[in-house]
């Protein structure tokens, strides 16, 4: 048998153990009811014994086995937690990661994972008694099967327990399924109106996702209500068809004596959870290996019950790899379709029209699964800050209260990849330079922990990563004076705002030259923060004020393959613009635009936002002016907003992203190109960099 | 704006009976033209779009109304169908699901 083919498999499904230990370790030191935590962490620990001695890593096993059978102590109190005892444990998780890493088969326990034990034996004291033998391939099976097992009482949840509860009263009802059109244009209203027309026609017991969920979606949904209601399938049907932009509709109908079958949406499944070894030997038997496969499904499902997820459905690990070509080919065939679709618009083929409405509803359908299949919570990498946090905090003598909040919102997977970084380098500036000691902030007069947050939140089409601390903030006047001395900003400027603040400290280079005390390390990253936020067609968003502390927001798309664009013309050429950053769009009422010194402003209600001219920005050559078929388009970014004038807007529509290398240098104006459904090529405009 | 829906109705071969500037002229047109259908903006001077629905319904609660919304008023959207208005359509407006919408409030 080649083991080395489960090698990854091993990693991808330890690391996840490790997250949890992790998790359970902050618990267990924040003085949470100390049996869950260790539970969790000895379940952890043993799953990954488990795992390594079927691989044949014996160091692993070894190190997992002393160290559960330490856990073992703490958790029938023979052995009392100190904070040494916490540290060493720290310690000993992170050795454990090391070696998970590092694993190679009959590898004997490494020099870091000596010490590691020596100081937990030294702070515990007394070794482990029971005899530990890593198993030969030919023993796996059994001892695998055994060793697979978590303690009795952390058996997962059996079905019944995830069984949604049925709608109350037990009377007649139906369950909804709702998908709406891909090409839907503010999908929350259309969804709000599903919703109420469905209300006419019984009571909505429930709602997934939420109504207000529903009512905020910037993005075309797939919801599912539950209704008390004697109206028939055809009724319901036409009800929701009736508020729009609905693809399909799915009503089940169930009898008012029949309400124990329970709702559509229950009938996925659920997985098998028992987990005695006599089931799964005869796996073992076929091919060891399979013990990780198995166990694999089971974790998983495991986290979908934590989350407590309305459905339970099976799950299975794919490569991100396989993902992206799906992606890439939906992209293509999105761009096949628009140029299909102005093909056949002309056609007085009835049957080719109904064809192409078809494909049309089809892909679409088919690339709202693609997205939707890559999206994956931000706790996935956000988990693991709490420990770095911990970590920094105690080096660096401060007392941080650290909250994580939106865990549960979703981003595409390569965005979420490539935000753990700069979130890194947020958290960090925040702990180091931001939160003050215990001692300056009493003196202050604030409590002496320091507060500091990371929440994640949907806001239309992106998804708002804030950092945000209740520390000193950035002494302006100094970072002008720096500024001032080096000609970052013109001579004579006497306030910076938010922006230009961040503009200056994200200068490359900026203060950790000059090692301005209060801010020093501050420029440090913010520069490769904004430069990787921005190669992800994101911005950041940035305000401090003295004594109160620092927020620094990451707006990100939620997707960076394919997004909804306005497609704007000027002259002969056609620009994207991301709604991610739009606001609104108006013709141009000849009173809109005024002069103000000098200046075009747009007045807007009762805002009076500055104008820019895309055909200036691009450095097209001035047309004839007062052709009057200019509109403009709000662009916003943060508080910042500004009125683009464009020749003509033209739609809307999916484009698909292709970056291209000229981002990274200088003229970041254009954060890609995309082939619009004509075939014909546009640019994408970074409508973050021109606010 | 105003122009551009009237000219896609008429083209489909509605007539347009009347035209207001603002929300509480809309409101006065309505009592004395009674449309089979109103377009309205959400933004309108003096009296706002929501309003004007809300007066509109409150008088003839079967008033079919359609909202022109421009991106990013999604929750204004909401709350102008709360108030009664029958369907919405943005604005860059599509000749196309201009009619769709009226063809769903009136039928």
């Amino acid at each position: 048998m080649d083991r080395s083919r489960y090698a990854d498999l091993f990693r991808t499904e330890s690391r996840d153990q490790l997250s949890a230990i992790n998790r359970a370790l902050l618990a267990l030191e924040q003085g949470e009811a100390a049996r869950e935590p260790v539970d969790a962490i000895f379940r952890g620990v043993h799953t990954i014994k488990g795992m390594s001695a079927t691989m044949g890593y014996a160091g692993v096993a070894e190190f997992a086995h002393e160290l559960e059978s330490l856990l073992d102590k703490v958790r029938t109190g023979e052995q009392g937690l100190t904070a040494d005892l916490m540290d060493a444990l720290f310690a000993a998780a992170d050795a454990l990661e090391d070696g998970v890493e590092q694993a190679r088969e009959d590898a004997p326990l490494s020099p870091l994972m000596h010490r590691v034990l020596e100081r937990l034996h030294d702070v515990a004291g007394g070794r482990a008694t029971a005899e530990f033998r890593v198993v030969r391939p030919s023993e796996a099976f059994r001892i695998t099967s055994e060793m697979a097992l978590p303690p009795e009482d952390a058996a997962a949840p059996g079905p019944a327990a995830a069984a949604p509860a049925a709608p109350a009263g037990g009377g007649a009802g139906a369950t909804v399924e709702v998908v709406q059109e891909a090409s839907t244009l503010l999908p929350g209203v259309r969804a709000f109106m599903a919703i109420q027309r469905l209300r006419e026609l019984g009571e909505v017991l429930r709602s997934e996702p939420s109504v207000e969920a529903l009512q905020a979606a910037t993005v075309p949904q797939r919801f599912t209500v539950e209704l008390a209601t004697t109206a028939g399938e055809s009724e319901l049907e036409r009800a929701v068809r009736s508020a729009g932009d609905v693809a399909t509709v799915r009503v089940t109908l169930r009898a008012a004596a029949a309400a124990d079958a329970g709702p559509a949406v229950a009938a996925v499944s659920a997985p098998p959870y028992n987990r005695r070894a006599s089931d799964q030997l005869p796996a073992y038997g076929r091919r060891a290996s399979d013990a990780l496969a198995v166990d694999d499904l089971l974790t998983t499902a495991e986290r979908a019950a934590a989350a407590a997820a309305p459905s339970r459905t099976r799950h299975v690990r794919i490569e991100l790899s396989r993902l992206d070509t799906l992606l890439n080919l939906v992209g293509e065939l999105v761009i096949v379709r628009g140029r299909l679709q102005a093909l056949t618009r002309t056609s007085p083929d009835p049957a080719l029209q109904e064809a192409m409405a078809d494909a049309t509803r089809l892909i679409g359908d088919l690339q709202a699964e693609i997205m939707t299949s890559r999206l994956v919570p931000v706790g996935q990498v956000f988990d693991r800050f709490p420990r770095l946090v911990r970590d920094l905090a105690r080096q660096l003598g401060k007392d941080v209260l650290f909250a994580i909040e939106g865990k549960e919102i979703e981003i595409d997977r390569s965005v979420l990849d490539e935000i753990g970084e700069p979130v890194v380098h947020l958290l960090r500036n925040a702990v180091d330079h931001g939160l003050e000691t215990p001692e300056a902030r009493e003196t202050a007069g604030k409590p002496r922990a320091g507060r500091l947050t990371l929440a994640a939140h949907r806001d239309r089409a992106a998804v708002v990563v804030t950092v945000r601390d209740d520390g000193r903030g950035i002494d302006r006047e100094k970072v002008l004076a720096r500024a001032l001395e080096r000609g970052l900003v013109d001579a004579g400027t006497t306030r910076l705002d938010d922006a230009a603040l961040l503009a200056v400290i994200a200068h490359p280079g900026f203060s950790t030259a000059e090692q301005v005390t209060d801010v020093s390390g501050r420029g440090v990253g913010i520069d490769a923060v904004q430069a990787k936020v921005r190669a992800l067609g994101g911005a950041l968003e940035f305000t401090t004020e003295p004594g109160r502390g620092t927020s620094v927001a990451i707006r990100l798309p939620v997707t960076l393959a394919i997004v909804r664009a306005l497609l704007a013309r000027v002259g002969e050429e056609r620009y994207a613009l991301p709604l991610t950053h739009v606001r609104e769009t108006m013709e141009r009422a000849p009173a809109a635009i005024r002069q103000v010194q000098g200046k075009d402003v747009l007045v807007l209600r009762d805002e009076v936002l500055p104008v820019l001219r895309l055909r200036e920005v691009v450095q097209l050559p001035a047309g004839a002016r007062g052709s009057a078929a200019e509109e403009i388009v709000v662009i916003e970014r943060g508080d910042r907003r500004a009125g683009l004038v464009v020749d003509e807007l033209t739609g809307q529509e999916d484009i698909v992203v292709k970056s291209f290398d000229a981002v990274r240098d200088g003229a970041a104006l254009f954060s890609g190109a995309t082939i619009l459904a004509d075939g014909a090529p546009a640019l994408i405009v970074d409508v973050g960099s021109l606010l | 704006m105003r122009t551009m829906v009237g000219d896609i109705l008429q083209q489909a071969g509605f007539e347009i009976v009347g035209e207001a500037e603002t929300g509480s002229q809309a409101v006065e047109k309505y009592k004395q033209l009674r449309p089979d259908l109103v377009t309205m903006d959400i933004v309108m001077p003096d009296m706002g779009g929501i309003d004007a629905v809300r007066e509109i319904t409150k008088y003839d609660p079967n008033a079919k109304v359609l909202m022109c919304s421009a991106m990013g008023q999604q929750s204004l959207v909401v709350e102008a169908i709360q108030a009664g208005a029958k369907d919405f359509v943005v604005k860059p407006f599509q000749p196309s699901r201009v009619l769709e919408a009226v063809q769903r409030v009136l039928g």
